[in-house]
């Protein structure tokens, strides 16, 4: 396959729409088999009756579960390998063995940092004035990350191949984890006064006390009877209690 | 509010809902985006912004990895903001948290649903899929892509319902402690869920950051 241009663009532009028909049965995998389809069009035989194609198309599809900006890694990398002719089930076991690290990978670079780290950002400049301005630059600094995070996987994964597990010791990737985590725990950690202050006007004295001891109080509720207690389970309680309470007060 | 407002909002959330899971992930779900352009569509950013924040901070308890169920904010908060405009902005945030918080429950519920059924079509479909038609995957593919739009256009639309209705019964009438007290409530369950969700994502190793954070947060609202 060295040689051959493969259709990354139609790959990458496939990865936004990954998730489109995530099910119980193979979760992420139809969207996989739907993004790596446009690599496999080189295979012998072509997309007509090749059966190297549909073989592939097939695997393609198969269950698979993992972040999903970070899936383009399996994407590249398995196309990559059908077109080097490795076995089927070497393919698989490849394919099997990417689910964990680029779950996990994803889930601490982007759920628990990136997206955080910036959401976090976002409540601090709404508290401190910055209104939709914070909002816009939230979804625009959030989104270069992203959509550069989808492009790099897939071209790593292209060009690694069975050796895919490299790319993911890339120092960038390596750096990144290293210091989104503290960042995000020192951005959100900001926020939070700043965020109790503006939810408490226009009367912050009194407000931010009662505000305090519900937090307080819901925060004791939902770590110690996390099966009870939900987010919107303690949100509902708490506003029925406090209509209750209004009512009785008047 | 008007004809064309409605159906502006209905077509947000829409783009919201599907771009939870479907596509494209790019966070306009998130409430703070969600809210803040629905209080743009109403002309009533600061309402967005607020309405945003709270369901926001309910949002930070939510980590969507592999199957887990979890609410759907990004729907609940347009009808959240729609219904506190209605009831003149500010004053309605806690009744319009109230009724975002069942919503998203209730598009959890449908997300639930919707993943059921894509399933079903995955399995009715399982031989075509086995023998590598392109055409099956994309059908689909592109099945779940329509599915989901309808589940979230069905999902903002009740939610709509409700703003409309809340706004007609008289919300906005209701005594001033109890909007006093709805609103405070809101935000303090807010803020435990967002600070235990916090707790969650933050590694141990990282809590003298946490630490440092909130010293810097209390310095800066000491400041302002």
């Amino acid at each position: 396959m060295v040689g051959v241009k493969p259709p990354l663009g139609a790959a990458f532009l496939r990865l936004f729409v990954l998730q489109c028909s995530w099910n119980y049965e193979r979760l992420v995998g139809i969207g996989m088999g739907v993004a790596e389809e446009p690599l496999l069009r080189d295979l012998p035989g072509g997309p007509g009756d090749g059966a190297a194609y549909r073989a592939a198309v097939a695997r393609g599809a198969q269950f698979f579960n993992a972040h999903p900006y970070l899936c383009g890694l399996a994407v590249g990398a398995t196309a990559r390998v059908e077109h080097e002719g490795m076995p089927p089930a070497q393919i698989e076991r490849l394919r099997a063995a990417l689910i964990g690290p680029l779950g996990s990978l994803g889930d601490r670079l982007v759920w628990a940092g990136w997206l955080p780290l910036l959401a976090g950002a976002a409540l601090a400049g709404i508290a401190l004035g910055a209104g939709w301005v914070a909002v816009a630059a939230f979804l625009g600094i959030y989104n270069v990350g992203h959509v550069a995070l989808r492009w790099w996987a897939l071209r790593a994964g292209w060009r690694a191949g069975s050796d895919v597990t490299g790319a993911l010791r890339h120092p960038v990737l390596q750096g990144s984890l290293t210091l989104v985590g503290p960042a995000m725990a020192f951005v959100v950690g900001a926020a939070l006064p700043l965020v109790v202050r503006w939810l408490a006007r226009p009367r912050p004295g009194v407000n931010i006390l009662v505000l305090l001891a519900i937090a307080a109080v819901g925060t004791l509720a939902l770590r110690t009877k996390p099966r009870l207690f939900t987010g919107p389970r303690l949100g509902l309680v708490a506003v029925l209690a406090a209509a209750l309470v209004g009512a009785l007060w008047r | 509010m008007s004809f064309t407002t409605l159906v502006a909002l209905l077509a947000w959330g829409i783009l919201v809902g599907v771009d939870l899971v479907s596509m494209p992930q790019m966070m306009i779900a998130r409430p703070l985006v969600a809210g803040t352009v629905a209080g743009l569509l109403l002309g009533d950013v600061e309402t967005g912004l607020r309405v945003g924040v709270v369901l926001e901070l309910f949002q930070f308890d939510v980590l969507p990895v592999g199957a887990v169920r979890y609410p759907e904010y990004g729907p609940a908060t347009i009808a959240a903001v729609a219904l506190a405009h209605g009831m003149r902005g500010t004053p309605g945030l806690g009744i319009a948290a109230g009724v975002g918080l069942l919503l998203a429950v209730m598009g959890g519920v449908s997300l639930h649903l919707l993943r059921t059924v894509n399933a079903r079509v995955v399995r009715k479909a399982a031989a075509a899929l086995e023998a590598g038609d392109p055409r099956t995957l994309a059908r689909v593919h592109a099945g779940g892509l329509l599915r989901d739009a309808v589940r979230a256009g069905v999902v903002t639309a009740t939610g709509l319902a409700v703003a409309l209705l809340g706004t007609r019964l008289g919300a906005a009438a209701l005594p001033a402690p109890v909007l006093v007290a709805t609103s405070v409530a809101a935000g303090g369950a807010a803020l435990a869920t967002g600070g235990v969700g916090l707790l969650r994502l933050v590694r141990r190793t990282n809590l003298p950051w946490l630490a440092a954070g909130l010293a810097a947060g209390l310095g800066l609202v000491w400041l302002a």
